[in-house]
C-alpha cells in the first residue's frame, strides 16, 4: 500500500465493511503509522459514541395501537390479485416462454409406464400454478392492459424473472411461491 | 436464497417490529418526538402500501428506511422555520426506554449522561451527516446500502460519516474507543 488510506476507507475500516484483502493492508499499515491509528481510534470512538443512544426506543402503546389499525386498514384496501398473479402479468412474455421451456425440459417421455417421482411433481406443481397464473394473465391483459404498463416499475423486469427461473432450477420455486401467497395472507 | 425473520412474517407485524427503529431515527432526524411518532406511522403505513411493488432487492429494512428517510424529508422541506428542530437536549429528561436493553444499573448514570451529550451534537450536524449515520445506526445498513437509499456516491456517504463521527468522538473518553 502507498501512502496512508483515505480517511473514507478508514471509515468503512472502522465500521467492519472493507473487503478482506483491502482490511489485511489497512491493518498491516496500522503496525506502521500512529498518525492512521489515532484516526482509527477515534472513528471507533464515534461509533462508540453512537451506541450510547437506545437502538429501539419504546413507542408509546397507544400509538403502536393506533399504528396496528392503520395497517389493518391499508391492509383492506390493497388489491387482492396475488404477488406471483402480478409478477407473471408484468412479465407474462418471458414467463410464457419459461414455461415453454420448462415443459420441454421436464415433460415426462413415458408417462403410463414411469412412476411418479417427487422432484417431478415438485416441478409440475410449480408449473401448474404458472399454467393457472398466466390463464389469469390472458384474462387481465383483455381487461387492464394499459393498467398495467402503467404500474410496472421500471428495471426491474430482467431481475425478477432471474430470480424465479433461478428458484427454478434450484426447485425452490414453489416455495418462493407459496411463500410469497402467505405474505399477501 | 436466504430466508429472513423478516420475510416470513405477515407483513403488518413486520413493519410493527420495525417501528421502534424507524421512530428512532426519526426522532433524531427530525427533532421533535410527536411528529417522528406521526412520521413513523406514515412511513409503514406508506410501506405496506408499496409492498405492491416492492422488488425483493437488498434488504427489507433498507426499504422501509429509503421511505422513511423521503418522508422525513418531505417534512423537513415544509416545517415552519422556527427555533423547533425540537430536540433541545434536556439533561433532566430520561432516554427513552429501550426495548430489551437495559444497559446494567451500575453503566446507566454514565451512560446517559453522555447519551444527552451525543444528542445535543447529532443536532448540531447538518442534516444529511445526521441522516447518514442514524440510518447506520437505527437501519444498522452497510455504508454502501445507505449510498443506494440517499442516491449519493458511497465516496460522498462516507465523508459524511467521517466527519459526524468525528465530531461524536471527542465525545467519549478515550480509554472507551
Amino acid at each position: 500500500m502507498n501512502g496512508c488510506p483515505t480517511s473514507e476507507q478508514w471509515v468503512a475500516y472502522a465500521a467492519g465493511e472493507l473487503a478482506p484483502r483491502l482490511r489485511r493492508l489497512c491493518a498491516a499499515h496500522l503496525e506502521v503509522c500512529p498518525a492512521c491509528r489515532r484516526e482509527v481510534e477515534s472513528l471507533a470512538r464515534g461509533l462508540a459514541a453512537l451506541e450510547t443512544l437506545p437502538r429501539e426506543p419504546a413507542l408509546r402503546p397507544e400509538a403502536i395501537a393506533r399504528l396496528r389499525g392503520r395497517l389493518r386498514a391499508a391492509s383492506a384496501e390493497r388489491p387482492a390479485r396475488p404477488r406471483v398473479v402480478r409478477l407473471l402479468v408484468r412479465y407474462g412474455w418471458a414467463a410464457a416462454a419459461a414455461l415453454l421451456i420448462a415443459a420441454a425440459i421436464f415433460w415426462p417421455s413415458k408417462p403410463i409406464e414411469q412412476p411418479p417421482v417427487a422432484v417431478g411433481n415438485h416441478h409440475a406443481e410449480a408449473i401448474e400454478e404458472i399454467a393457472a397464473a398466466i390463464s389469469l394473465l390472458e384474462l387481465a391483459d383483455n381487461d387492464t392492459g394499459s393498467e398495467r404498463l402503467d404500474r410496472a416499475p421500471a428495471g426491474g423486469s430482467a431481475d425478477e424473472l432471474d430470480l424465479l427461473l433461478e428458484l427454478d432450477d434450484a426447485g425452490l420455486l414453489l416455495d418462493y411461491l407459496s411463500s410469497q401467497d402467505r405474505l399477501r395472507g | 436464497m436466504s430466508h429472513r425473520a423478516e420475510d416470513t412474517d405477515a407483513p403488518e407485524e413486520r413493519l410493527v417490529a420495525l417501528a421502534p427503529r424507524v421512530y428512532g431515527f426519526l426522532v433524531r432526524l427530525v427533532g421533535n418526538r410527536d411528529t417522528a411518532e406521526e412520521l413513523a406511522q406514515e412511513t409503514l403505513v406508506r410501506a405496506l402500501r408499496g409492498l405492491a411493488t416492492y422488488q425483493p432487492e437488498g434488504k427489507f429494512r433498507a426499504w422501509v428506511f429509503r421511505i422513511a428517510t423521503n418522508v422525513a424529508r418531505d417534512w423537513l422541506r415544509r416545517r415552519p422555520r422556527e427555533p423547533a428542530l425540537g430536540l433541545v437536549v434536556d439533561p433532566e429528561t430520561p432516554m427513552p426506554a429501550t426495548v430489551g436493553r437495559e444497559p446494567a444499573p451500575d453503566a446507566r448514570l454514565g451512560r446517559s449522561e453522555t447519551a444527552a451529550k451525543v444528542e445535543a451534537a447529532l443536532v448540531r450536524l447538518s442534516e444529511p451527516d445526521r441522516e447518514v449515520l442514524l440510518m447506520r445506526y437505527y437501519g444498522e445498513l452497510e455504508f454502501k446500502e445507505i449510498a443506494r437509499v440517499t442516491g449519493e456516491p458511497l465516496g460522498t456517504v462516507l465523508a459524511r460519516a467521517h466527519r459526524a463521527l468525528k465530531k461524536l468522538a471527542d465525545l467519549v473518553p478515550e480509554e472507551q474507543g
